[in-house]
This record gives C-alpha cells, structure tokens and sequence, in this order.
C-alpha cells in the first residue's frame, strides 16, 4: 500500500495538543480535549490540584452521631479517617499509623474508644493523639516527646456546612464558605425539607465501579439532555418524566453557580404546575400526614406549601459532590479510567413517614441496579471506549452558548439541555488546575 | 393453598424444589423475562442487600423489588432500551449445597451457594448465597422470597443490571 500524504492547504497546521499539559490549550471555553479524560498524568495533577489542595466532600456529621465513631474514606486516593472524639468535637486525620505506615482503620465506619493500629500495637485517640505505645522503654529518653509528637497526622483543615463535613488535605486562603459560593443555597433548601433543618444520612453508601473518568460522571449529573434518551426505558416501562419534556417550553434553568458548581433548578416548573411532591411520585399530603403537619409547624403554611412545591436540590457542587434531590452521591476518582460512586439516600430528621420512601425510591433508581444509574453507569464506560479513539480530539460542549444569559448576576439557560453546566464545570478546572502550577 | 408439611418439603419433594431452583436460574441466565416472572408468587421479595447484616430498612440495598418493583423492573429489561443490559450479559450460574431448611411461616425454606460467569466485554464473576422462601399454588412451586447475599456485598461492584 503507498503511504498517502496529506497537504494542508490554507493556513498554518493546528498546534498538536495530544501532549500539552497547558490547560489553558486544552480546556476551551465551548470545548475541551478529549485527552482530559484518558491521559494518567493528567489525573495526578487532578488528585494534585484539585483533590489534595481544595475543598473536599468528607462526610455528613450524621454519619457520626455518638463519640468514638469513625468512617474512613479516600480523598484524592489518600486514605482519610474522620472520627467523633469523647468531647464530640471531629477531626479529620490520615489513615496511616505515625510509626511505621500501618493502615490503622480498615472499616469503612464503626465505634472506637482507641484507633488501634495492629501492626506494634499503638493506639490513638479518636482526634488522632497518641495515647499508648508498648515497650515504651525501648525509646528511652525520648519516650514522652515521642508521645507528644506522633500522633496521627491532621488534615489541613476540617469544616463543615448544614452539617455536610468538608475537608481540604493542604491548608489554603479558600474558606468553605468561599468555596461552597452559591452553592450554599442548595444545601439551605435542602435542610429546609426537614422539619427540624437536619439530614441524616445512616443507611449507609452503596458503591459501584465504573469504568469511566470521574469528570464523565460529574458531567453527567447536571445533563438535562440525555434523560429522554438514556431513560427512555424508564419513562416508557416504569413512570413518565417528572415534567414533560415534549411540552415545548418548560420553566427549567441550567444554572452556573459559580466555582465550578451547577445544577438544574425545576422551581419554576413546579411551582407553575402548583402540585406538591411533583419531585416525589406526586404523593398526596395524606399519605404523610405527620410529616406535612410538622413541616407547616415549622415554617407556617404558605412557606411549608412552597418547599412541598419546589422539593430538593439538583446541584453538583464541585469537584466531587451531587445533592441528587433526596440522594447523595460522591465520586471517588480511582484512576483515568476507573471511578467508584458512592450513593446513599438522605433522610429528613423527624420524618419517618418521608424516609422510608425516600429509601425505597433510592432503592429503584440508584446505584448498581437502579433503574436510572445503571443505564448512566453504561453510557460512562461507553464513553470511555470511544475516547480511546483519537479523533475527532475534542469534546463540544457549545450547546446553548447563544441562549445563556445573565439573570441576577448568574448565569443561566432556560434550555434544559444546554451545557451550560459543564461549561460552568470546566472554567473552574482549567482555573485550578492552571492556578495551582504558577 | 397447600403447603407442604415439613416431611413432605425434606422427604418428597427435595428433587422437584431443586429442580425449580434450577429452571428459574436457567430462565434468568437465558434473560426469559416473562418465564422467569411467571415464577413469582403475587407478594414477593426479590432482595439484594448491601449488608446482610442489617434489616432491610436499616440499609440501601441494591434492589429491594416488592412484587410490582419485580414487574417494573422486567418491563424495563423488556423495552431492548435498558441500556446496561444493551446488550444482554452472557451468564451461565451454577447453584450447589442445597440446603433444605423445611418449612417457617407457610414457607418452604431453601438455601444454595452460587456462582454466576457473566461475559459482557469481559469476564465477570459474583458468588455468594441464595435463600429462598418458596410456596405451593395449586400444586406448583412459586417464588416468595429470594434473598441474594453477595460475599462482595459491601462493595464497590460493577453495574449489576442482569437478574441475579
């Protein structure tokens, strides 16, 4: 066969980007190279850069009702424990015994009274300090600083919001609040749904093993395009679309929240429509009359209809989170090409009548075998297989460039399927991954 | 209904229960949906816990189907757009160490180990632990219960969208 030669004929050739580690080259503002989600080097700067330096999803303070409960979680691929100590106060430390580098947790939670690292036998306390060290007389002298010194190591800083435990490895001048922006208000409006503003989170997290780049998945969650394609099964089989996307117009808007964060905000659908628990398989009061009762004590009538109305948040907050309406999902990036989401259904405290079918809804559409997320699941390692090609090189992300606009200071798009979203994601990328390499 | 008595469950009918047991994994292997939900009875519990541990409603399982959610869920496999079963799963399962446990509150109580070889790209193996809460009606064998323990139930696992 004769080797074909191929001539550019107008202009200069397009600069090869398949190497470049220049973010600034590979996330455009309407597209990014698809090399993001395949290349390992790029996924170490992320672990760098995004999960080892900024604010990350920990845990929910409900996870760790009494003192000595601990779960365990990996952030950026570091093992991370995250414990009540007897004082009720949480620490947030690495999960690597300070002698020799022994794993100290291997739970993915329980209660302790002391952190027991098995390998020589110390043990911690549940805000990490080092209480007990056998043979102790084999350091001698320095037996008392080593006690001082060697506790488990802290991570940079711990706080939390509407008790959603955030944690950052590395210290930074970002407070949570500065990084959480104006996705605070998803986390307001959710606890808003429970009679006494708390969520608990103990039915535990269910994890499922993709085999798609961890941005895929994230990018998924706020994608108003593809339910009518990938949930079709669902709409046809099981239940129609919570709105009905052949209606033509619907109130919906795609909202960049800034920071990286986004969601779909369907308050102005339902509140036109004006049927409580549209979100909710349209439940009627009746059925949980406890619970509308409490939720009218607690905001008084005209307030408890509106957040019946509204329901919860769709938001993903960057760079690892979703607040999927009455779910929590967290995306454990394991490597390019391999994520681990962890989902668990969100209870509303004081409302029993609620959880029981918050549970059991999870139950239908999420995790492994939901009705909705095994089908996504798919379309994430499909995804992947067709990144492996090389061409066309970019991802295009333009849809509703044109129609966005600025609403109150946000930006927003009434087309539901517009990438407003992912666009909001990746201009905060390409600003962490760039700004933590100057 | 007739239930059999505790001799007639161990002594009589050991060969027909395992023999059900075996046609009802066939069904599923071969993603015969109606087949393998005509085996259910009219209230059923098709359960995949998480932590096998706990009560169902301590926990997210991953499927908890009540017998509408069984229906639901065969209709989605029926549509040819459930996508993580698009396409089908190769599966072949064996069942092995029966355990007959007699009959509890109108149940005929049944127990095996499992393997499943499900080929979908690549090769894919679960194990673990069937228990089976089984009844008669009008003389034949129907699924009441069935309770799939994973030893990988605590995960992470890969999408499990076949009937297991």
């Amino acid at each position: 066969m004769t080797p074909t030669t191929v001539t550019i004929q107008d202009g200069t050739p397009p600069p090869d980007v398949r190497g470049a580690l220049d973010f600034s080259v590979l996330v455009e503002p309407t597209r990014v190279h698809g090399s993001l989600y395949t290349r390992p080097d790029i996924f170490n700067l992320e672990m760098e850069r995004l999960f080892q330096t900024g604010w990350v999803f920990l845990g929910h303070e409900s996870e760790l009702p009494d003192p000595g409960d601990f779960i365990t979680r990996r952030i950026g691929g570091q093992p991370i424990i995250v414990a009540r100590g007897r004082d009720g106060a949480i620490s947030a430390m690495y999960n690597r015994c300070s002698h020799r580098g022994n794993l100290v947790c291997r739970a993915d939670s329980g209660n302790e009274r002391y952190l027991h690292c098995p390998y020589h036998g110390w043990t911690f306390g549940s805000d990490g300090s080092l209480m007990g060290v056998p043979q102790k007389t084999g350091y001698g002298e320095r037996s008392k600083e080593l006690t001082a010194d060697l506790g488990l190591a802290q991570i940079g800083e711990l706080d939390s919001y509407g008790g959603f435990l955030f944690g950052q490895l590395t210290s930074s001048d970002t407070s949570l609040t500065d990084h959480l922006g104006g996705a605070t208000e998803s986390i307001d409006r959710l606890l808003e749904l429970s009679p006494n503003g708390q969520v608990d989170l103990n039915l535990g997290w269910v994890k499922h093993r993709i085999r798609a780049n961890w941005k895929t998945i994230v990018e998924n969650q706020v994608d108003g395009y593809h339910a009518r394609y990938v949930h079709q099964s669902v709409y046809s089989a099981i239940a129609p679309a919570r709105v009905d996307y052949g209606a033509g117009e619907l109130q919906l808007s795609v909202r960049d929240l800034g920071g990286g964060h986004s969601d779909i905000d369907y308050r102005d659908e339902y509140r036109r429509l004006d049927r409580e628990f549209g979100w909710f398989g349209q439940i009627e009061r009746g059925k949980v009359p406890a619970y509308a009762a409490a939720l009218e004590q607690t905001h008084g009538a005209d307030k408890a209809h509106d957040v019946l109305l509204i329901g919860p948040p769709h938001t993903v907050i960057f760079p690892s989170l979703f607040i999927a309406e009455l779910n929590l999902m967290m995306f454990e990036p394991v490597g390019p090409e391999e994520t681990i989401v962890h989902t668990t259904p969100i209870c509303l405290s004081g409302a029993p009548e609620m959880n029981e079918r918050i549970r059991r809804r999870a139950e239908g559409a999420m995790g492994p075998s939901g009705f909705l997320i095994a089908d996504d699941a798919d379309m994430g390692e499909r995804t992947q297989l067709g990144l492996a090609a090389g061409e066309p090189e970019w991802i295009e992300l333009s849809r509703g460039i044109d129609t966005d606009e600025i609403v109150d200071g946000q930006l927003i798009n009434h087309d539901e399927s517009a990438e407003t979203s992912q666009r909001a994601f990746w201009r905060h990328y390409s600003t962490m991954m760039l700004g933590a390499s100057r | 209904m007739t239930v059999p008595t505790l001799d007639e469950a161990t002594n009589l009918d050991k060969t027909a229960i395992a023999e059900f047991l075996v046609l009802e994994a066939r069904y599923a292997d071969e993603h015969d949906y109606p087949a393998w939900e005509s085996l259910w009875d009219d209230t059923a519990l098709y359960w995949v816990p998480r932590d096998p541990s706990k009560a169902i409603d301590q926990q997210m399982s991953y499927i908890a189907d009540n017998r509408a959610r069984i229906h639901s869920r065969i209709a989605q496999l029926s549509t040819g757009a459930r996508y993580a079963q698009e396409p089908q799963s190769k599966l072949r399962r064996q069942l092995s160490n029966f355990e007959y446990n007699g009959v509890s509150e109108g149940l005929i109580e049944v127990a095996a180990n499992f393997s499943v070889f499900e080929y979908r790209d690549e090769l894919t193996i679960w194990a673990g632990r069937y228990e089976y809460g089984l009844v008669l009606r009008d003389g034949n064998l129907r699924i009441q219960r069935k309770v799939v323990n994973l030893i990988n139930a605590a995960g992470p696992i890969p999408t499990l969208a076949f009937l297991i």
